[in-house]
């Protein structure tokens, strides 16, 4: 009898011991996610494959575009979000392929694919000792402006590779709800 | 030994009687899920949740002349049809190819075009509606019809897939059907709400 | 009567000299068994690690050929190519020509994933780049387009690749060729010696 309670016990134990480890432990999908390098505006990040440094963050209502020797102008029904950056290969030639700017809500929004055909969008080639840069163009709903976070990595899907995240700090707000210092066309010409 | 036979026996009935209700209720399940379920009828100009999106129907109309940047040769006829799609997501995200689906008399799949800009197929961005063009071609010969009935699929959303342990959005299944007069052509007026 | 009502004693007291020793050998072969399993089970990746990874060099001396992938290959030039003007001047645009005579014939299989490298005296490594190009007066091709070039045995293929280095690398850089079918190991070329 005794023994037979005892049995239960354990049993129960380790239901409980399994169900603890369920709720508290990483999934799979954190275990396996890229690993930050972590950083802010101008600071320069070394990551595993690439070195990133933002230079700076414009905003603008319109895009001007050369697409296929036509200019175009593109609206958006937020705003636009253009990164600068300088990238730098680490010591074998590489690509950088993803970013993501993910607003304080936790929206992320990847960069558009709208722009891919302009100078500098993604993926841009590194070597090492050549120095390289690239544009990010994002576009964003202007509640996610302010307290953005921008990642960036070497690949589309990375798992347990290095990854910029690169905080973009507050930006203030104007009276028609844009970020302040928003422009009214950005023109992403062959030079940047 | 003779002990042992007949605890043998219960075992095997008692493992029997799980097995016969795993069925039964597997059964029930399929047959409840293969159930007739009465069509949804959704109105033009309405919104719709689907899951990771919300679109508004907007209007639907025959062109024989090329579209939003997609090319129709002579004689050529395609059905277009318009929405509203607001990503509902925390991720830009081009996963709206089968959101509508025509219900027959097309082609089978449709281009995708941002009307804003005519840009093929982009991912459309947390949180920003846009108006999506839905383009149909007609096979040769074919008159366009007056009601154009489109299923509205819808998917779920999962906090860990079965495999990964992923989060996604997981088993389309059908909302319901919207059917949406054909106009003449690109001056087809919105649906009203 | 319940099935666990047999007169089975679970708890190891009173084990015969047999069992015992057959629980001793058990959890001595664990020691061997978790180790082979863990590299039976890793061994499918590793393998997937070495074969896209160049990791183990042979020399090739200036002048002389080398079998790989099948085929014989020979470094013919390694030049500069100055006077870009879309190109800062602190980056210089190099050419590598090496000259294969193509021995087996399936280079789709044997040269899949043709890699050709420059490699300095710090390990850095570059890859072939798409931001210049210079026209072709020859038939030269790049590596992977020879894969697919149809070539018969015994052709000697022209293989040409343009590559983007800082001016700092230049004095140390040395050709380098990696194909999946010989990976890890790859060919590290000895430097132009006129």
């Amino acid at each position: 009898m005794m023994r037979r309670i005892a049995n239960i016990a354990v049993l129960l134990v380790a239901a409980l011991l399994c169900y603890g480890m369920q709720t508290t432990k990483p999934h799979y999908a954190d275990l396996t996610a890229p690993i930050p390098v972590y950083g802010k505006i101008q600071d320069t990040l070394r990551t595993r494959t690439f070195d990133i440094a933002v230079d700076k963050v414009a905003f603008a209502r319109t895009l001007k575009l050369n697409r296929f020797g036509q200019q175009k102008l593109l609206t958006s029904g937020g705003v636009w979000a253009i990164v600068t950056a300088k990238l730098n290969a680490r010591d074998r030639s590489t690509m950088v392929a993803a970013a993501t700017w993910q607003g304080p809500d936790g929206l992320n929004y990847r960069a558009s694919e709208r722009v891919s055909l302009a100078a500098g969008a993604l993926p841009v080639a590194l070597d090492p000792g050549v120095a390289g840069k690239t544009r990010l163009v994002f576009e964003v709903l202007p509640s996610q402006v302010t307290g953005a976070t921008l990642s960036v990595s070497g690949k589309l899907a990375g798992p347990l590779d290095s990854e910029a995240r690169i905080a973009l700090g507050s930006v203030a707000v104007q009276a028609d709800g844009l970020p302040e210092g928003t422009i009214e066309t950005y023109e992403l010409g062959e030079t940047f | 030994m003779f002990g042992s036979a007949r605890s043998k026996l219960k075992a095997w009935i008692v493992g029997g009687m799980g097995t016969v209700a795993a069925l039964a209720v597997g059964g029930a399940l399929g047959v409840f899920d293969a159930l007739e379920k009465p069509v949804v009828l959704l109105e033009p100009g309405q919104p719709v949740e689907t899951g990771p999106w919300e679109v508004r129907p907007l209007r639907a109309y025959a062109v024989e002349k090329g579209v939003y940047g997609l090319p129709l040769k002579a004689g050529e006829k395609a059905l277009v049809f318009e929405a509203e799609m607001t990503n509902r997501t925390a991720l830009s995200s081009k996963n709206y190819f089968t959101t509508f689906q025509s219900t027959g008399g097309t082609d089978d799949k449709p281009y995708v075009v941002l009307v804003r800009d005519s840009s093929m197929a982009p991912a459309l961005q947390p949180g920003l509606p846009e108006r999506m063009a839905y383009v149909w071609g007609l096979p040769a010969g074919a008159t366009p019809p007056d009601r154009f009935v489109l299923a509205v699929n819808g998917q779920i959303y999962k906090r860990r897939d079965n495999l990964y342990g992923v989060p996604g959005w997981y088993n389309e299944h059908v909302i319901g059907t919207v059917a949406m007069p054909v106009g003449a052509g690109p001056d087809t007026p919105d649906a009203k709400p | 009567m319940s099935i666990a009502a047999q007169p089975i004693d679970e708890t190891g007291n009173g084990r015969t000299p047999a069992e015992r020793r057959w629980w001793l050998r058990s959890l001595l072969a664990l020691v061997v068994l978790i180790p082979a399993a863990l590299a039976v089970m890793s061994y499918d990746s590793v393998k997937e690690l070495l074969r896209n990874q160049d990791f183990f060099a042979t020399d090739v001396a200036w002048g002389s050929k080398a079998r790989f992938g099948g085929s014989d290959w020979q470094l013919t030039d390694l030049r500069a190519a100055l006077g870009r003007a879309d190109i800062p001047p602190e980056v210089v645009p190099v050419l590598v020509d090496m000259t294969v005579t193509v021995g087996e014939t399936n280079l789709q299989t044997l040269w899949l994933s043709c890699r050709i490298m420059l490699i300095d005296s710090a390990g850095r490594r570059w890859l072939p780049t798409a931001a210049v190009s210079f026209r072709q007066t020859d038939d030269a091709m790049t590596c992977n387009s020879a894969i697919f070039s149809g070539a018969k045995g015994g052709d000697a293929l022209k293989i040409r690749e343009t590559f983007l280095v800082p001016k700092d690398a230049t004095a140390t850089i040395r050709p380098a060729v990696g194909v999946a079918s010989e990976r890890p190991g790859f060919l590290l070329f000895q430097r132009p010696q006129n």
